[in-house]
């Protein structure tokens, strides 16, 4: 049987590091398609990717819902991506030779903001949704995999996308609201 | 079935899990109900979203990366990924002992009750005897057409020779090259240059570039070893393990691995890339050194499994010549660089996929090479040799990939008549570049 992400922070604090594998494991793929979403060069979403996770450990003790820790860990691989914006955009202006490495940073990417309406689902709902979509495991064998009857997941699932849709509409009204504020 | 019961079901509807008379009667609703036909179409609306991020992140697996990162936080660097983790759990096991104790304690660690715990075994003894190289040379040959991508498979084509040269030690250097195009990482900056005049350079040092990750893979078993076994885990891929005698007279195990894609039947992307590809992997493993001697990848069709990549030779530990690690560009080399914004972008940026289609081939046709450079750029003399004054037959209406919704691409059918007379069919493969939002040209022409 899975821990939840706060039984493996705390197993992670308390000496069991390699248990952190067991969290990169589950959020490595969701992660890979949030940066995905913001960075043209699947180099870079790999790079990023990687970055976030090893700084995620070392401020595990930092860290105060450690049932927040999939949540957390995308702002810091946000920050991360603009920080490699950064590095490259100096790079690029300190050399002659173009290139087409380019982070998306003003957020015109793909579809990150379902990664992060996923990422405050509680965390019952957040892992049929990736067992589902990130593991590619159907209704039947994500049950199996969280020992619970077909039933509950299919529901769960249910209250998963009403969520995921609460959330996501949530967002494109605060995203409206600002771009209205914009207009002169 | 009442619009209750019909919203009570309809997930189970949609992942089809009703039985056929419930599925009948919710249905029959849809087909009755606008408005559970509206909450239908914005749940599997949600659901292609999900899917094609889902599948987008499909073959990706940084967990060894991260975790050797970790444990050098905690101690000293050691290059070994599982076999290492197998020695910190202190289960008496150690690099020496026995690989079928070995082999459970994997199974265990990765939660792979139902992966054939001797074919682990026999991976993870080749994992151990490829640990702490110091240079590999992998040479094969796969089926592409030789300019093309690195990682394009086309069953179509001859075999062409693909070849890796890779050096661990003192500092990462690599080189990858197929008949049309070459790649080399020399320790500072990373550079593609395509036959014959055309390159491109990052001026940073990147572990693989330029789509040659899977050949990156081949070469780094343990990367292979839980890239494989954690697919094997996620999606069931069958595995199986035979014991054969080699041509040299030597016992070998053969491992296959039967790996999906997860794109659907029709997409268009689906089998062109190895990634995108349904294939069926075989690895062979020499039963005396347990190393990787061979592997051959055969693509799956509905005609039949067709072998488009065939690895057989890998030298271990050879000195390599660091001549390898440079390359000679012609004078005239053409380099590709970044779109800039134009004076009038906007017009540009407010195109369709199809409009910026049209607009290119018809500048092409025009030869006005600014305007095509706007789309096309580097264009080469020879590409502008070969579309100078075409005429343009039909531009269709564009369509995506599952994969669209990452990569944003959408391609469009167009058939245009070049000046020597000959008719060119195909589909244009256009993305929007994230500065300046117009559509650039990433391949199909």
């Amino acid at each position: 049987m899975d821990l939840t992400d706060k039984e493996y922070v705390e197993r992670c604090r308390d000496g069991h590091q390699e248990d952190f594998r067991l969290l990169v494991d589950r959020y490595q793929k969701p992660l890979f398609a949030y940066l995905a979403g913001r960075l043209r060069d699947g180099r870079q979403v790999e790079e990023v990717a990687q970055e976030s996770f090893v700084r995620a450990f070392l401020s595990l003790k930092k860290l105060r819902k450690p049932e927040s820790f999939y949540s957390w860990l995308l702002g810091i691989a946000g920050r991360v991506a603009k920080e490699q914006f950064r590095v490259r955009e100096r790079d690029r202006r300190n050399c002659e030779v173009p290139e087409s490495l380019t982070v998306d940073a003003a957020g015109h990417g793909e579809d990150y903001p379902l990664e992060e309406a996923i990422a405050v689902l509680p965390e019952s709902h957040r892992q049929v949704i990736l067992l589902r979509y990130y593991e590619g495991l159907s209704c039947q064998e994500t049950a199996t995999r969280l020992d619970q009857p077909l039933g509950t997941v299919t529901k769960t699932l249910s209250r998963a996308y009403a969520l995921l849709r609460q959330e996501l509409a949530a967002r494109e009204r605060a995203e409206s609201t600002i771009n209205q504020t914009e207009l002169p | 079935m009442n619009c209750a019961e019909c919203r009570e079901n309809l997930v189970a509807f949609v992942e089809r899990l009703l039985d056929r008379e419930e599925a009948l009667a919710c249905r029959t609703h849809l087909h009755t109900c606008p408005d559970c036909r509206a909450e239908f179409k914005t749940i599997t609306g949600l659901q292609q979203r999900l899917v094609a991020r889902g599948q987008a992140a499909t073959n990706v697996s940084i967990v060894e990366p991260v975790m050797r990162r970790v444990r050098q936080t905690q101690s000293q660097p050691e290059r070994n990924t599982i076999m290492s983790m197998l020695m910190k759990h202190r289960w008496g096991l150690g690099l020496g002992a026995t690989a079928g104790a070995a082999a459970v304690a994997l199974t265990t660690l990765l939660g792979t009750p139902k992966i054939q715990a001797a074919a682990v075994e026999v991976m993870t003894k080749g994992a151990q005897a490829a640990a702490r190289l110091t240079s590999i040379h992998l040479r094969g040959q796969l089926r592409t057409a030789p300019a093309e991508n690195f990682s394009n498979i086309n069953p179509d084509c001859e075999f062409c020779a693909i070849e890796l040269w890779k050096k661990f030690e003192p500092q990462l250097q690599w080189r990858v090259e197929k008949p049309g195009r070459i790649a080399v990482m020399d320790g500072q900056s990373t550079l593609l240059f395509i036959k014959p005049d055309e390159a491109i350079k990052f001026p940073q040092p990147s572990s693989s570039a330029f789509d040659t990750q899977w050949l990156h893979e081949m070469a780094d078993l343990n990367k292979t070893l839980e890239n494989e076994l954690a697919a094997i885990k996620t999606h069931g891929w069958p595995v199986t393990l035979t014991h054969e005698q080699g041509t040299d007279g030597k016992p070998k195990s053969v491992i296959t691995i039967e790996a999906r894609s997860g794109l659907l039947a029709g997409d268009y992307l689906k089998n062109k890339f190895f990634a995108t590809a349904d294939t069926r992997r075989v690895y062979t493993f020499d039963d005396l050194t347990e190393r990787l001697e061979s592997a051959r990848i055969y693509l799956h069709a509905a005609s039949g499994d067709t072998l488009v990549f065939e690895l057989d030779q890998i030298d271990y530990n050879q000195t390599i010549d660091p001549g390898v690690f440079q390359i000679q560009l012609p004078a005239d080399v053409v380099w590709a660089g970044q779109m800039q914004m134009l004076p009038d972008n906007e017009k540009y940026a407010a195109m369709t996929s199809e409009q910026a289609a049209r607009a290119l081939l018809e500048a092409c046709g025009r030869e006005d090479w600014t305007e095509a450079a706007k789309f096309f750029d580097p264009l080469t003399a020879r590409e502008k040799q070969n579309l100078g004054g075409l005429s343009v037959i039909s531009v269709g209406t564009h369509f995506t990939s599952a994969l669209s919704l990452l990569s944003g691409a959408e391609f469009v059918p167009y058939e245009i008549k070049l000046k020597n007379g000959s008719i060119v069919k195909f589909n244009l493969s256009l993305k929007r570049d994230g500065r300046t939002h117009r559509w650039f040209v990433d391949g199909g022409i």
